[in-house]
């Protein structure tokens, strides 16, 4: 039998939850098969109270599954060592406010297995990295919401971590934020950190992931990579000075025509209509501006399936 | 190098939340009283003139010196036993189950550490707090009042020990019930009633014959062999200190196979908990 590569795999994962009074069964989870491989940016996107932090949470062994397993790099994520290669930075998390973000680094990593002089560099060198170098030495409890986000996330990479999974990594962060945060997410990439990201935020995940999965009620809606899942189908050529006598013979092979300032929009359905819309316009003497493929945004392919359910 | 860390760490969270020099102001002020305001002039070797504050103890008379410190150490091991028990209870009823706060304990979990450990080095760090306390104010009393009188009675010691062996029950039962419902509160009440029905039970050949019905005798007997002697603990630290005899080990060795199996179960209950 092949050993699968994949750094997180899982195999029908559920759980359930029953209801303290009614004895009702919630699906929080319901059967997910998941796998990603390594150098990946994968994004898990759902509507709320879909599953996604239960998912995490099943990954990391917080809650226990009802059905199905789950392997990080290979090993039972209920092994406690399968956990060792992993930062995590959780949604809501609420660090210990009695700790400065110095030592709030360091006794994380220290439950992660560094020794302590590594732990004493890095964190240094984090907390420069993420902007907080000034603040190393005052506790938490006087840290804005994203420089405890940007915290977090320091927290996540010090003993440099092949997979991160963060849940909501720019919840409460400034656009400046966001985008230092972004960046050091794509260095890491650029590296080959895999990163599994928890977010609600649709063009986030759109700029920076490269595989989707977008949960429902538990269970896997659509799971791909981003390309496939937003590419449209057909092609939109825009041309200008398009004589209306081309513009009728165009109409049997476009599926739709709009006219705005002068520039004509055909939709063709394949690619050889638009060859030979591009063809007929060209012989027309019209001008071609712009030659697309048609595409969908992630939030047209989210509203899709979520709205596809209801 | 984890449980260290964990252990550290709840130090740390003891000192930010004033818990520790609490105890530790209030353990200074005990050392300081017997230091600075018990004066002890020995007259005739074992027998000494005594003032506190100035003023004569036992109308000028003068009083056996070993007597006294046998006495005063009693004191602060009733204190021990008593105030600084459920003063102890109190403070560590804080600090377990803010572990098992939302958003906190997701990524304690998330460490590769098993739930064992978090938790057990969560637990030596609270009784390693209160120890660090119990052991400073006796050790302290011990010091000062035997480079005033000369006597070095061991028993102290061995009595302070015998109070933080109880506190390590009683958080036991904390642990457990923190474990069960996150509720500080919740977990005081039930370490206190531990405390508060200890000396009832201890006087079980007494109760029982009280009931009619033998289920009932038996029920009394039972809880006494089951629970935690906290009453006969404290009772064992007196006897020692008076250098007699005690009856027996009984009430130690079922206290720690009580505490024992309140952690398992603390343990079990914590490896199977969803967060």
């Amino acid at each position: 039998m092949a050993m699968s590569t994949a750094i997180i795999e899982t195999d029908g994962l559920a759980k359930h939850f029953r209801r303290l009074w009614s004895g009702g069964l919630v699906r929080a989870v319901d059967g997910i098969s998941l796998q990603v491989e390594p150098g990946a940016a994968f994004g898990l996107l759902g509507p709320n109270g879909s599953g996604k932090t239960t998912f995490v949470k099943l990954l990391l062994s917080v809650v226990h599954p009802t059905a199905g397993s789950s392997r990080l790099f290979g090993r039972d994520s209920r092994d406690p060592e399968a956990r060792r290669p992993v930062g995590y930075l959780p949604e809501n998390h609420r660090f210990p406010t009695y700790q400065t973000g110095f030592q709030m680094l360091d006794f994380y990593a220290a439950l992660s297995g560094m020794p302590p002089e590594d732990r004493r560099r890095r964190a240094a060198e984090l907390l420069e990295q993420v902007g907080l170098a000034d603040w190393a030495g005052i506790r938490i409890g006087k840290y804005s919401k994203g420089m405890l986000q940007r915290l977090g996330l320091a927290q996540a990479l010090m003993h440099r971590p092949p997979l991160l999974i963060l849940d909501e990594p720019t919840d409460g962060v400034d656009p400046v934020g966001r985008r230092q945060i972004r960046d050091l997410l794509s260095e890491l990439r650029r590296q080959g950190t895999t990163i599994f990201l928890n977010s609600h935020l649709l063009a986030e995940v759109e700029t920076f992931c490269d595989q989707v999965a977008i949960i429902r009620a538990g269970r896997v809606a659509v799971a791909g990579k981003l390309a496939d899942l937003t590419a449209g189908s057909g092609y939109h050529v825009s041309a200008a000075g398009v004589p209306e006598a081309a513009r009728d013979r165009l109409q049997a092979l476009a599926a739709s025509i709009a006219a705005t300032n002068g520039v004509v929009r055909f939709q063709f359905p394949d690619r050889a209509a638009a060859n030979q819309g591009i063809d007929l316009l060209r012989e027309s003497g019209a001008e071609i501006e712009s030659v697309t493929s048609a595409r969908s945004t992630l939030e047209d392919v989210f509203v899709r399936v979520v709205e596809g359910a209801q | 190098m984890t449980t260290l860390a964990l252990i550290q760490d709840t130090f740390r969270e003891s000192f930010a939340r004033k818990i520790f020099w609490g105890f530790l102001g209030c353990s200074t002020a005990l050392i300081l009283l017997f230091l600075l305001a018990l004066n002890i002039d020995l007259v005739e070797g074992a027998r000494a003139a005594v003032t506190i504050f100035g003023q004569e103890v036992n109308r000028g008379r003068l009083v056996e010196v070993d007597k006294m410190v046998r006495g005063i150490l009693g004191g602060v091991a009733a204190f021990l036993f008593t105030a600084g028990l459920f003063l102890s209870i109190f403070a560590a009823a804080g600090l377990i189950p803010t572990v098992f706060e939302p958003g906190r304990i997701e990524l304690l979990l998330s460490k590769p550490v098993t739930r064992s450990r978090l938790l057990v080095g969560r637990y030596l760090g609270v009784l390693g707090v209160i120890a660090a306390n119990m052991l400073y104010l006796v050790l302290g009393v011990w010091l000062v009042l035997g480079a005033k009188t000369g006597i070095w009675n061991a028993g102290f010691l061995a009595a302070a020990g015998l109070a933080v062996f109880a506190f390590a029950v009683l958080l036991a039962v904390v642990l457990l019930v923190a474990v069960l419902s996150s509720s500080a509160v919740l977990a005081t009440m039930v370490a206190y009633f531990f405390v508060l029905v200890s000396p009832l039970l201890a006087q079980h050949d007494r109760i029982a014959p009280l009931f009619r019905r033998p289920w009932a005798r038996e029920t009394v007997e039972c809880l006494y062999y089951v629970f935690p002697k906290i009453y006969d603990l404290g009772n064992m630290s007196r006897l020692i200190l008076q250098d007699r005899t005690f009856p027996g080990w009984m009430p130690l060795w079922s206290s720690a196979l009580f505490g024992a199996v309140m952690l398992g179960a603390g343990l079990w209950a914590f490896s199977r908990k969803d967060y």
